[in-house]
Parts: structure tokens; C-alpha cells; sequence
């Protein structure tokens, strides 16, 4: 293999291990930039229906919110456009603060939408001239009907992956003590689906789809789509699943610490073997396993020719899945597993160091799982420059890819690799989850398989790479 | 008096503090400024998030990726409480490896509320680098996003414009073009070009659209300047006017959209610059073909006549449209609502108005909860905006929505222009379309048997 443009090679343990002594996370700015943690957080309560945001802060940070997350993406969702509102803090306001502009504004917001909750978001501004965010939130909720939240989520205060947890955490506030339990009754946590659009609902469906095969009901999606009223009722249920283990971790081990709800600790359900510990991780705890097993030998038994196929397609194969704009770490490591289950040898490419370092807790989840995949790493994941990193890691690429005999590529068709290439990023590809995602992987599969000695089109190429 | 509603609405929008904003701020305004700029590098000192700001000003100007490239300095609390600069500085020396001939660094809200000297930064490291460093203090409380259209022209013009050139004849320098809510609005400034070279004058620098650096060196040597917006860049034509004897053209009067607006800025334009002739014949062409063209087609908008309607857009592009809908559609404008403040635009509005004997209720710098409200109370039959106006319409049981503002819901490969005769047909076809789109069904009343 050529190893000119390898900068690690080895296990996703051995990664764990170099970012835990701090290295290989690059210097270089602007090399890797997710969204910041105000962003993240909004994500997560715009994801609770008829909520309206306050942020504390100029236009630029609330119209791009909005703009990103909900102004178009709600007709996708079929939910109504609600209000994204901000204090439009000046340069009088960061002089002399702001705290009493805000108090006016929640109150103003409670009578012009009547909304269920309001949530105040702070922002670089307001975080650092110190305006009191969450005292201001406090004595509002006096004298207004909603509910009041504040979320310190100015957006140098942490990563992106710090707005998520934090909004999350913020959101364990509505919860009442239980008046009952509700039986056979799971909450699914860790969505970021509402009018944000960020996953499709396809996977979110298929988990309902199973749940509900089981004989288990579901109070709340949190935060995808949800009622303060069902997050108000979520310690009622008697547990709690995850729709991404990564983004549910957090609220899970909050609510199992503080509340005492099991929460059941299973990766993403792709593949046969990773849906059945889904499903038997909601069943067992709930005394349902007979059921359950009813509906994996059934399901099991519908895709049966579908199993068969993608075994046959990957046995010795190396299967390379890449972290571009698709999969996203997780699910890569997630794809990474279906493909060894089914008799591929998994080598993940280009997971970036930052993203072990902010996802450490799941990282090492999966690592204890038994997940732990070759990785390469490239220079062209540190180059400086969007651009100058997306053409460098694709020539990397497809000089790592034409190393191996009998390989596919796993994830986003903007790759060139001379191997098949699986269009994991097609909406009718979803659900990937569960007996369905057994499905529409095969299918990928197949068209990936059928068509790989066609050639790939040269305008598509130019037009990402120049 | 007509409009007098403007003062009293317009004080009512500042009395609020909870505001659902149309625009963004300061430093996304300057953002897209300096990303008109060919081949440049906007460096953003800022967490982030403000880069995504920058990316989505990066997509508003079209720029090619290959081409001109965004970096970030990505702050965090370490640089919030320690500052900074070093961080820049850096990053202003990596940004080497890139070979652009600019580097634009741009700040936001938390550095220049710590005190970062962004001005120093890039002084002290110009001479270690060799493309230019231009800082731009634009934080996005500094203003709305048109704010920092003039926060960034003003850096531009003092610092790439730098002595008084020799005057080249009949030569125009165009200015903000990209403060305009045509989603395709590069195409309104590719009309202006093609009309000011059929009057024989010379466009020798744009403000900011693939501008080549080099064309800063002709700003001095213009003798006329015009906006194309009536939202930003007027301070940018008072500084040229004031240092280079820069005159501005078509002041003042309505931009080119719809039949009475285009004929006006036409013929302005011809007599300033001694084109009548080929103003003339523009006009009497470009109306024969839009009018043959309706013809032709078999245009059906004659059922929007006498029907009540609301304008919410920029004042770039709502001022023009009530006298295009007055006009040229028989509508009733009764909501005019502007997501900008009233200088200077407001004053184009009122004689507009007061020449059109219209009484709408108007507002300045409108924000999303203000408009759905008078939505509600006025209950226009039909509304020219965005795809915002258009979740209203649905909510509020509006029958049109003609989405021509950003942002609309609908990608365009091909830019389309709102200015001009060509700009009158995509407008007819927008609204064509989206007022047979309002009478779809929604529901099928059976099956098909196949």
C-alpha cells in the first residue's frame, strides 16, 4: 500500500488511544468545522413541538437557524412553520447587557405565540458580557404561562456535541416525577427530528414499526417531534432506547442515574445481528422476550434472500467506508459492523480524530461491544481548506482503494474509488435500520455490484473536484 | 397624507424586544462582499458557527469552490478569555499554502467584544505574507446584514482604491448588486451590463461580484456610479461621489422592474449618458417583446385584476414590484412590508406611492411575527414574498403565494433577472405558475382502474 499519504494506520482502539494522549488532533483551522454549539442545541429543541427559541443575541445567529433547520425543512416534515425569535441584541446591549431586554422579549413571546415552552439560547454576545440567562429564565417562568428553559449555548462555550447534551439535559427539566408507571411503555431518545432535518425519518419509522411488533408503546420521541407534555410524562415509561446510541447516551445515563429508568444500551440496528440486540435490549428489560423472538425469527425469515445476497456480495471482500459528508462517524462504524457480520473485512477511512475526541463515551462503547476496525487516516483529512481536503482525501482515496484485489465502497457517490460503489446516501435507500434496511441494502448492493464496471460520470466528477 | 402609517408602525417595530428576524447580521453581509471578490479568502475569526454564515454567503454570491476558499479560525473559551490574536495570526500564516492573492479577515461578536485587534493582526502580518490581509470589523451586532454591506465597501473602497486615476469615458462602476433578494439576482446585474453596453458606457468595476482585484484600480477612473440597491451601498456612492468625483446615476428613482419603472430608468440613464437614442429603442423593443411574447403565450393573470394584494420583500425588489402590480397586474396593494429600515429607500417608496394614489399600510424593517398578524387582519387576496409568507398563506387560507423573494423553494440552474423586459416575463412566469399551482387539488376524489 502506498504510504505516502497515510497518516495512521491501524485500529480504531490504537486511534482511541493516540487521541487520548492528545495526539493527531490538527492544528490547522477551518480543517474540520462542525456547527458550533449554539447551532447543536437549537437542532435538539427544535425538535419539540410548539416551542419557540429565544436567542439572546443578533439576527445573523437566529435567521441562520432558522433558515438551515426549519423554513424549508418543515414542509418536508409536514409541520408548521413556527417562530424562530431573538432579542437582536445591538452594540448598546453589549455595552450595558442585556437581561432586561430578554426578560421583556420572553414575555412578549409568551403572548404573541402561546407557546408550550419557551427556551432562551444565549450566544457569543450575551455569554460574554455575562448576561444571567438562566436567572432571567427562572423569574420569567412567574409570569408567563409557558414554561421557560435556558441553555448557556454561546458558541465558543464548547463543542458541537455540547449544545446536543446540554439541550438535552436542559430538556430533563420539564420532566414531572411520575404519577404512575406506564406500562410496556419506552421513551426513544437521542432524535434531533422535528422540522430539523438533519436524518431521515425512514430509520425512526422502522424502529416504531418493530416497538410496536413487540407490544411496546412509545410516550416520547425526544427530540423528534415530541409534545412538552410527553417529555413532562417521560419518567413514567420503564425504559428508555436509544434511536442513535451516540446522541441518546447522554439522556439515557442521566435519566437511569437520577430517575432510575433502565436504559437500554444497544448501537445502531443495522444488520441482522445489531437489530436483534436492539430489539432484545427493549424486550428483555420489559419481560417480552418471547414475543420479540416471535418477531426476529418472523422478520428474519421475510428477508431471508436478502441476507443471503448481501453475504454473498460481501464474503472476503474488503469493504471501505469513509467518513465524507456520509455516513458521519457512527453510522460508518455502524456500517463498518453490518459489513463484518456478513463476512466483509471492514476498513474505515478517514475518521477524524476530532470526532473520536468529542465521542469518546460512544467510541468506547463500541470499542466494548467488540467493534474495532481497521482505520486509515490520510493527509488529505488535515489539509487546510474545505476544498483542498475534499480533492486531496478523494485522490487518496482511489490510490488506497485500488490497493486491495476485491473491495466496495460503502457511503457517499461523490467518491471515485475504481471498486463498486453503494449509494448509501439515496433517500429511497431508507430505513438502513432494521428488516426493512436488510432490504434496501441488498438493493444497494445489487445496483452497486451490477453496475460497477459502468463508467462514472466525468461531468459529476468535474464538477466536485475541478 | 399617504403613508403616514410608516412612523407609527415603524416605532411600534422598535418598541419590541422578541423579534422573528427576515435578515441576518452585520458580519454576514460583510461576508458576502467580500466573497465577490475572484479567487479571494474570507477568513473568519469567529467560533464556528459564524462560518457557516460565511458558507451561506458563499452560496448567495455563487462562488466555484475551486476558486476561492473560506477558513475559520474556530474560537473557543481559551481565545475567548485570553484573546485571539495569536490564533490569527496563525492561521494567517497556514493560510500561505492556499496561494490567493487576498485574504479577508472578518470578525465577529466575541473577538471584538474581547478586544482582539484584528487591524494589528493583519498589519503585523502583512509583511510576512505575500497576498493582502484587509480586516473588516463587521460583528454581526454591529447591524443587519445590509449593515454590513456598507461596513464592507467602505474597507474595500479605502483600502484597494487608492489615488485619483484618469477618468474613463462613459465607464460605470455598479455597486451592491448582491443586496437584492432575487435568489438569482447576479442575473438583474447581468442585464444592467448588457443595457449600459448598448448605450455605449463601460461597467469598470462591480461591487462586489466576481470582481477581479484588478478592477479596483479603475474605481477612481469612473465617472458614473449606479446601485443596484435600494438596501445597501448608497454610502458607497456618497464616498465615491465625495473622493473621486464619482456621479451617481439613477438616484433616487425606482430600480428597473415592470413596464413604467424600466422605461423610466432607461431613458435616466440615456440622457446622463447621452444615449437617448439607444434608450429609446431598448424600450420600444423590450415592451413590443414582452407584449407580443404575453400574446404568444397566452398569458392568464387578467383574473389578479382589482384584487387586494400584500408586498413583503427587500426594498430592492418590493418598492419596484407595487407599481408593477398597480400597473401592469390591477392589483391593490394593501400591505407593503419591507424587511429594511426606511433610509433611504423610504423616500422612493412614499412618491411611489403618493404618484400611484395607494394608501397601503406600510412597514419598515418587518419582522416574521408583524407580517403574518397584518396577514391576518387584512386578509389579502394574494401575497408576492418569500417561502416564509408562503407557510402563512397556507395557515392563514391566503389563495396566492407568489414566492419571488428569498427564500423560495424552488432551485434554479439558470439565473433569472427581475430587471428589465426579459425580467417582466420570468416575473409573469413565477406568478403564472404559482397561481395555477393554488388551484391543484390536494386530494384525488377517486382511483384511477389501471
Amino acid at each position: 500500500m502506498d504510504k505516502e499519504c497515510i497518516v495512521f494506520h491501524g485500529s480504531l482502539q490504537q486511534l482511541l488511544e493516540k487521541v487520548e494522549k492528545g495526539e493527531m488532533i490538527p492544528k490547522l483551522q477551518a480543517s474540520h468545522a462542525p456547527p458550533c454549539k449554539f447551532w447543536t442545541a437549537f437542532m435538539v429543541i427544535n425538535g419539540i413541538r410548539h416551542v419557540v427559541p429565544v436567542i439572546h443575541g443578533p439576527t445573523g445567529c437566529t435567521y441562520s437557524v432558522a433558515s438551515a433547520y426549519k423554513m424549508g425543512s418543515c414542509e418536508y416534515r409536514g409541520v408548521p412553520l413556527e417562530p424562530t425569535t431573538c432579542t437582536a441584541l445591538d452594540e448598546t446591549n453589549v455595552i450595558y447587557g442585556g437581561e432586561g431586554e430578554l426578560f421583556k422579549a420572553i414575555k412578549e413571546a409568551d403572548r404573541k405565540y402561546r407557546p408550550d415552552l419557551i427556551v432562551v439560547l444565549s450566544c457569543c454576545c450575551s455569554g460574554i458580557v455575562g448576561d444571567d440567562v438562566e436567572t432571567v429564565a427562572h423569574e420569567a417562568e412567574g409570569v408567563v404561562n409557558a414554561r421557560v428553559l435556558a441553555i448557556r449555548s454561546e458558541g465558543f462555550g464548547g463543542d458541537f456535541r455540547s449544545g446536543y447534551e446540554d439541550a438535552f439535559r436542559a430538556i430533563m427539566d420539564l420532566m414531572d416525577p411520575p404519577k404512575k408507571k406506564m406500562e410496556d411503555t419506552i421513551n426513544i431518545l437521542g432524535a434531533r427530528i422535528g422540522p430539523t432535518y438533519t436524518e431521515w425519518i425512514g430509520d425512526l419509522e422502522e424502529i416504531e414499526r418493530l416497538v410496536d411488533a413487540i407490544g411496546v408503546k412509545i410516550n416520547a420521541v425526544i427530540a423528534g417531534g415530541c409534545t412538552v407534555e410527553q417529555i413532562r410524562r417521560a419518567r413514567e415509561v420503564e425504559l428508555n432506547a436509544s434511536w442513535c446510541y451516540d446522541w441518546g447516551q447522554k439522556i439515557g445515563q442521566l435519566m437511569e442515574e437520577r430517575y432510575g429508568i433502565p436504559y437500554s444500551r444497544t448501537g445502531q440496528p443495522y444488520g441482522l445481528r445489531a437489530t436483534e440486540e436492539w430489539i432484545m435490549g427493549v424486550a428483555k428489560p420489559l419481560g417480552l422476550e418471547e414475543q420479540a423472538e416471535k418477531v426476529i425469527q418472523e422478520e428474519t425469515k421475510q428477508v431471508k434472500d436478502e441476507v443471503n445476497y448481501i453475504r454473498q456480495v460481501f464474503n472476503g471482500k474488503t469493504a471501505i467506508v469513509e467518513i465524507t459528508e456520509f455516513p458521519g462517524p457512527i453510522r460508518a462504524l455502524s456500517i463498518a459492523r453490518m459489513a463484518e457480520e456478513f463476512g466483509a473485512h471492514p476498513v474505515v477511512l478517514n475518521v477524524h480524530p476530532y470526532t473520536i475526541k468529542e465521542r469518546m463515551p460512544s467510541i468506547k462503547f463500541l470499542l466494548e461491544q467488540g467493534q474495532n476496525p481497521e482505520v486509515i487516516l490520510t493527509k488529505g483529512l488535515f489539509s487546510l481548506g474545505t476544498f483542498c481536503s475534499s480533492s486531496e482525501s478523494e485522490e487518496e482515496l482511489e490510490t488506497i482503494a485500488a490497493e486491495y484485489d476485491n473491495a466496495i465502497y460503502l457511503g457517499n457517490p461523490q467518491r471515485y474509488p475504481d471498486i463498486p460503489v453503494a449509494n448509501f446516501t439515496s433517500p429511497t435507500a431508507y430505513p438502513h435500520y432494521g428488516y426493512r434496511g436488510i432490504r434496501n441494502i441488498a438493493k444497494l448492493l445489487k445496483s452497486a455490484m451490477q453496475n460497477a464496471s459502468r463508467p462514472r460520470s466525468r461531468f459529476f466528477k468535474h464538477v466536485l473536484y475541478g | 397624507m399617504i403613508g403616514v402609517t410608516t412612523t407609527t408602525d415603524h416605532m411600534a417595530a422598535t418598541a419590541e424586544t422578541c423579534h422573528d428576524p427576515y435578515l441576518r447580521c452585520a458580519f454576514y453581509g460583510a461576508a458576502e462582499t467580500a466573497i465577490g471578490i475572484s479567487g479571494c479568502c474570507v477568513l473568519a475569526h469567529s467560533p464556528q458557527g459564524c462560518y457557516l454564515l460565511v458558507e451561506s454567503a458563499f452560496g448567495w454570491q455563487a462562488e466555484d469552490y475551486t476558486e476561492t476558499e473560506i477558513l475559520c479560525t474556530k474560537l473557543c473559551e481559551d481565545e475567548i478569555v485570553y484573546g485571539g490574536e495569536t490564533l490569527l495570526a496563525r492561521t494567517i500564516l497556514e493560510a500561505k499554502s492556499l496561494k490567493v492573492p487576498i485574504v479577508f479577515v472578518l470578525s465577529a461578536c466575541g473577538p471584538e467584544i474581547v478586544g482582539d485587534n484584528i487591524v494589528a493582526v493583519c498589519e503585523e502580518m502583512q509583511s510576512k505574507v505575500d497576498f493582502k490581509v484587509i480586516p473588516i470589523e463587521c460583528a454581526g451586532f454591529r447591524g443587519s446584514q445590509y449593515d454590513g454591506v456598507d461596513i464592507a465597501l467602505d474597507v474595500l473602497l479605502k483600502n484597494l482604491v487608492n489615488d485619483q486615476r484618469q477618468k474613463i469615458t462613459n465607464s460605470v462602476c455598479l455597486i451592491a448588486p448582491h443586496a437584492n433578494t432575487n435568489p438569482t439576482w447576479m442575473a438583474d446585474l447581468a442585464w444592467v451590463k448588457s443595457t449600459l453596453l448598448k448605450m455605449g458606457a463601460k461597467v469598470v468595476t462591480t461591487l462586489t461580484h466576481r470582481t477581479a482585484l484588478s478592477e479596483f484600480e479603475n474605481v477612481s477612473a469612473a465617472e458614473k456610479s449606479i446601485v443596484l440597491s435600494h438596501d445597501a451601498g448608497q454610502k458607497a456612492a456618497d464616498y465615491l461621489s465625495r473622493e473621486f468625483g464619482v456621479e451617481q446615476l439613477c438616484r433616487g428613482t425606482s430600480l428597473p422592474i415592470g413596464f413604467t419603472n424600466t422605461r423610466r430608468w432607461l431613458t435616466e440613464l440615456g440622457k446622463t449618458l447621452d444615449a437617448g437614442d439607444a434608450a429609446d429603442r431598448l424600450i420600444t423593443e423590450g415592451e413590443k417583446m414582452v407584449v407580443e411574447q404575453s400574446r404568444r403565450k397566452g398569458i392568464e393573470l387578467y383574473e389578479l385584476s382589482r384584487l387586494s394584494t400584500a408586498i413583503v420583500a427587500d426594498a430592492t425588489i418590493g418598492i419596484p414590484l407595487v407599481r408593477f402590480v398597480t400597473e401592469d397586474l390591477e392589483m391593490i396593494p394593501e400591505l407593503v412590508y419591507l424587511t429594511s429600515s426606511p433610509k433611504p429607500a423610504g423616500e422612493i417608496l412614499e412618491n411611489e406611492l403618493r404618484e400611484l394614489a395607494l394608501n397601503p399600510r406600510i412597514v419598515y424593517h418587518t419582522d416574521v411575527y408583524k407580517t403574518r398578524k397584518s396577514l391576518a387582519e387584512v386578509k389579502p387576496d394574494a401575497i408576492f414574498g418569500s417561502n416564509i409568507e408562503k407557510h402563512a398563506a397556507e395557515g392563514l387560507d391566503i389563495q396566492y403565494i407568489f414566492q419571488l423573494i428569498n427564500p423560495i423553494q424552488r432551485f434554479r440552474m439558470n439565473d433569472i433577472e427581475y430587471f428589465g423586459y426579459t425580467g417582466i416575463l420570468n416575473l409573469l412566469e413565477i406568478i403564472q405558475n404559482e397561481f395555477g399551482d393554488s388551484y391543484r387539488s390536494k386530494r384525488k376524489r377517486y382511483e384511477a382502474r389501471w
